[in-house]
């Protein structure tokens, strides 16, 4: 038990870099850092309060038919899906990828052990990400139904347990994946496959149940009688999604009588035992995924000095930087996740979500076929914040982690730095921009000229951005991590990059909001490039200098 | 000539002074050791002259360029050797070759012919077109070496480079070194090991504490020592604790 506590406490640092804030806090050098932080959770306020007024009415509209219990199934639904899907990244690179592994495998402690510990730091990032969304659900409900004491209790249970059973299936499903794909050779390649592909199956499989229980009831002959009857009625029939999420739902909104009893052991006793089993299965699957999991193909005939030849050319540094940035992208599983899979997936799930609606999907194209001056600025507003989701500006500092002294002490201009950083943030910017003017295709067919616009402008917009991005990274870049997660997903940067790339496309969103009507469209396409070209060039100029400045002042 | 003037550097606001007020010249076509203890400033030393750590006072100057001044122009003129060789592991050993060579402008008839030749002394020449991630440590060290030394430097600087590499190896790194001082390049280098520093090292600086507590040749050194032995036992003399 020692051992497990040791374990858990000294993971919980590393990840969460406890010590190193606490020594950066002893040097007196970090603290304008730290307060960079409540900054940008500052910035992300609005966007939130926004939110949450819309799930006040959002309550209302289900509270009219008497099924505010579905209000609550949302809450649920919403964060635990969000931790099964954050918790197969986190599980994918803390089971596997981190590299304390190759220090705590040869030690005297069980695979169950070091599972746990782990198991529990994802936990706590979980309740990061996922409280925020599932809190105002639990709140608005309780002050709406000004529910007594036994609720909050009960809110706080279903707090509790919520990332649990999600984390236990997204772990699950990661050490059998890992095990069965542990071959010689392709097992990049073969992991990225898989990982892709359970994730559309898993939306598909979303969709698809969604589809099918909302026909089920819609078509049922007394729905509108039964739905008077029975206030748990939707939670019941849309919960099959996940039932843990419906049990959750269940024990909150009766709290007061058995029903929710009932539910809330339910929730809490599958949660245990789910969690138990998946430490007993890990002794079995654990260690056949990790072990071998180092070892790289290395070629066997080495008679590869003719390819050598063609490979020698000199390239111009931005150039080389930019392909440099690319292939570490792509060679490194969790970089393209974040990267690749973020402007991928991003596209296609808006998509996906419009198209299933069917029915109230006429309106809509109806409307945006009118207007295809709203769907290119919408589709140049999509890709420019996709500029900043794709992560690639805002961590490309923080990527360079303990290789970075290679940067420093090569004589690279910043203007080569700046550029070759951009071009990769561009070169996935293309990728994300063609799967989203596919997806919009399957909404409204534009025009060739739209889609040029929608291209050409996207990509210009991903520029500021992308600069935005490496600004934030170069004030503060992340470069002790031990696992390359730490350096995309657990980056703070990523966060304050949201923050500010959301107000800079909001700004210009109500700008052209405001021209709309007035102006004519042309003129706006114009003053809308004017401000992205100006814009790059401020931050081109600010970058230049910040990069000039922190690569003498960084130790 | 590399010249240190009255650099310092502090840790931690001023409560670690790594290196005190460090006065050093280092002649053009010399090779000079830097030995001193675990923790008395050596890799605080190289890193400020390579350009990661700013001294918080004094200056250095490589063959009249002020290192920190015109930093492009220094870096192009020095290769830096770390003490741990951690460099992008999912590439090709030849791609982060190309990747430096490109770094420093180096033409393809050049980084062909260094690459061959240098690759084929440390005996990876076989494991370029592998990712770097299969290396073993002294084959990534190797790795790092090689790219170093695609560029002609006018200072070759490296912090312990014996450690880890085979005897065949560092016998070469040793050749290597005494053939960049015969064309008039320096070379300075940090280690432990007190043998190659008597034998290679055309003079010796000895840190302790952040400060040299002597330097010169080794002639010069035995006379500053009570016992005039050998290194080692000048060493133990002279950093022993008061
Ligand atoms: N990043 C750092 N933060 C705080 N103190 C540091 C840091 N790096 C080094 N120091 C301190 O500076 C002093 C000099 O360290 P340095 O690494 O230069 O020693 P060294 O001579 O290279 O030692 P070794 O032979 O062990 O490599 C030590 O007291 C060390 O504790
Ligand atoms: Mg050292």
């Amino acid at each position: 038990m020692n051992k497990l506590i040791s374990l858990i406490r000294t993971d919980l640092n590393i990840t969460f870099g406890l010590s190193s804030i606490i020594h950066g806090f002893k040097a007196k050098k970090k603290i304008w850092q730290l307060l960079i932080i409540p900054l940008a959770l500052l910035s992300l306020i609005p966007s939130y309060v926004l939110l949450i007024r819309g799930l006040w009415s959002f309550y209302d509209a289900f509270s009219q038919i008497g099924q505010q219990s579905y209000f609550l199934l949302m809450g649920f639904l919403a964060s635990q899906l969000m931790v099964f899907f954050f918790g197969l990244m986190y599980v994918m690179s803390k089971y596997y990828f981190s590299n304390d592994l190759n220090h705590l495998v040869p030690l005297p402690i069980k695979p169950s052990q070091i599972l746990t510990s782990k198991f529990v730091t994802i936990m706590v990032s979980e309740y990061l990400t996922s409280m925020p969304i599932f809190l105002p659900f639990a709140i608005i409900f309780g002050l709406k139904t000004n529910a007594g004491l036994l609720y909050w209790l009960y809110a706080v249970l279903g707090a509790i347990f919520l990332p649990v059973i999600p984390l236990v299936i997204s772990s699950l499903a990661i050490m059998i994946l890992m095990k069965y794909t542990n071959i010689k050779g392709k097992r990049d390649q073969l992991r990225i496959i898989a990982a892709g592909g359970f994730m559309i199956f898993a939306i598909w499989f979303q969709l698809k149940i969604q589809q099918i229980s909302q026909k089920a009831i819609l078509e049922g002959e007394n729905f509108m009688f039964n739905l008077a009857r029975d206030a748990n009625l939707l939670v019941r029939s849309l919960g099959v999604a996940f039932p843990p999420s419906m049990w959750g739902a269940l024990s909150l909104a009766n709290y007061d009588s058995f029903l929710g009893l009932t539910n809330i052991l339910l929730y809490s006793v599958v949660s245990i035992i789910s969690f138990v089993l998946m430490i007993i299965a890990s002794e079995k699957l654990f260690f056949d995924g990790l072990i071998g999991n180092i070892e790289v193909s290395a070629s066997k005939h080495r008679n590869i000095n003719k390819n050598l030849d063609k490979t020698m050319v000199a390239t111009r540094p931005y150039l080389a930087i930019a392909r440099k940035e690319v292939k570490m992208l792509f060679k490194t599983p969790i970089y393209l996740m974040n990267s690749v899979g973020g402007v991928i997936i991003v596209p296609i799930i808006l998509a996906m979500s419009l198209v299933t609606g069917e029915a109230s999907m006429e309106p809509i194209s109806q409307f945006l076929y009118g207007n295809t001056d709203l769907v290119v600025i919408i589709g140049v507003g999509m890709i420019g914040i996709l500029g900043m989701l794709n992560s690639v500006g805002v961590t490309t500092f923080s990527r360079e982690g303990s290789n970075f002294w290679i940067m420093r002490t090569l004589p690279i201009k910043a203007e080569d730095q700046i550029l070759g950083r951009l071009l990769a943030s561009l070169f996935i910017q293309v990728i994300g921009a063609l799967v989203l003017i596919v997806s919009i295709f399957f909404v409204i067919k534009l025009n060739i000229l739209s889609i040029i616009l929608i291209l050409l402008l996207g990509l210009l917009a991903s520029i500021p951005m992308t600069l935005l991005g490496m600004i934030i990274d170069i004030i503060r870049p992340m470069l002790t991590w031990t696992n390359p997660q730490q350096a995309m997903k657990q980056n703070f940067n990523v966060l304050i990059g949201m923050g500010l790339g959301t107000i800079y496309v909001g700004t210009l969103f109500f700008l052209i909001k405001f021209m709309f009507d007035k102006v004519d469209m042309f003129i706006i396409y114009l003053i809308l490039m004017g401000i992205l070209i100006i814009s790059s060039i401020l931050f081109f100029k600010v970058l230049m200098s910040l990069i000039e400045k922190r690569f003498r002042e960084l130790e | 000539m590399l010249t240190l003037k009255n650099i310092s550097k502090s840790y931690n606001k001023g409560s670690i002074k790594a290196v005190d007020n460090l006065d050093l010249v280092i002649n053009s076509g010399e090779i000079f050791g830097f030995l001193g203890p675990n923790g008395a400033g050596k890799t605080t030393t190289i890193k400020m002259i390579v350009g990661l750590l700013k001294p918080d006072e004094g200056s250095i100057v490589l063959d009249g360029v002020d290192v920190w001044r015109d930093s492009l122009k220094a870096k192009s003129i020095i290769s830096y050797v770390p003490d741990n060789p951690e460099i992008y592991d999912r590439l090709k050993g030849i791609e982060y070759l190309n990747f430096i060579a490109d770094m420093y402008g180096v033409s393809k008839e050049e980084r062909k012919t260094k690459i061959y030749y240098y690759s084929k002394l440390f005996n990876i020449e076989d494991v370029l077109g592998d990712i770097i991630s299969s290396y073993s440590h002294g084959m990534k060290q190797k790795l790092v070496l090689t790219s170093a030394l695609l560029n002609n430097p006018s200072l070759f600087i490296l912090d312990e480079p014996m450690v880890g590499l085979d005897p065949k190896s560092s016998f070469n790194l040793k050749e290597i070194m005494r053939k960049l001082c015969d064309e008039g390049k320096t070379v300075f280098f940090s280690t432990h090991v007190l043998e190659v520093a008597e034998k290679l090292c055309d003079r010796i600086a000895i840190i302790n504490k952040g400060k040299i507590i002597a330097h010169g040749t080794m002639e010069e050194l035995r006379e500053h020592a009570k016992e005039r032995t050998s290194l080692e036992n000048i060493f133990l003399e002279l950093t022993e604790d008061e």
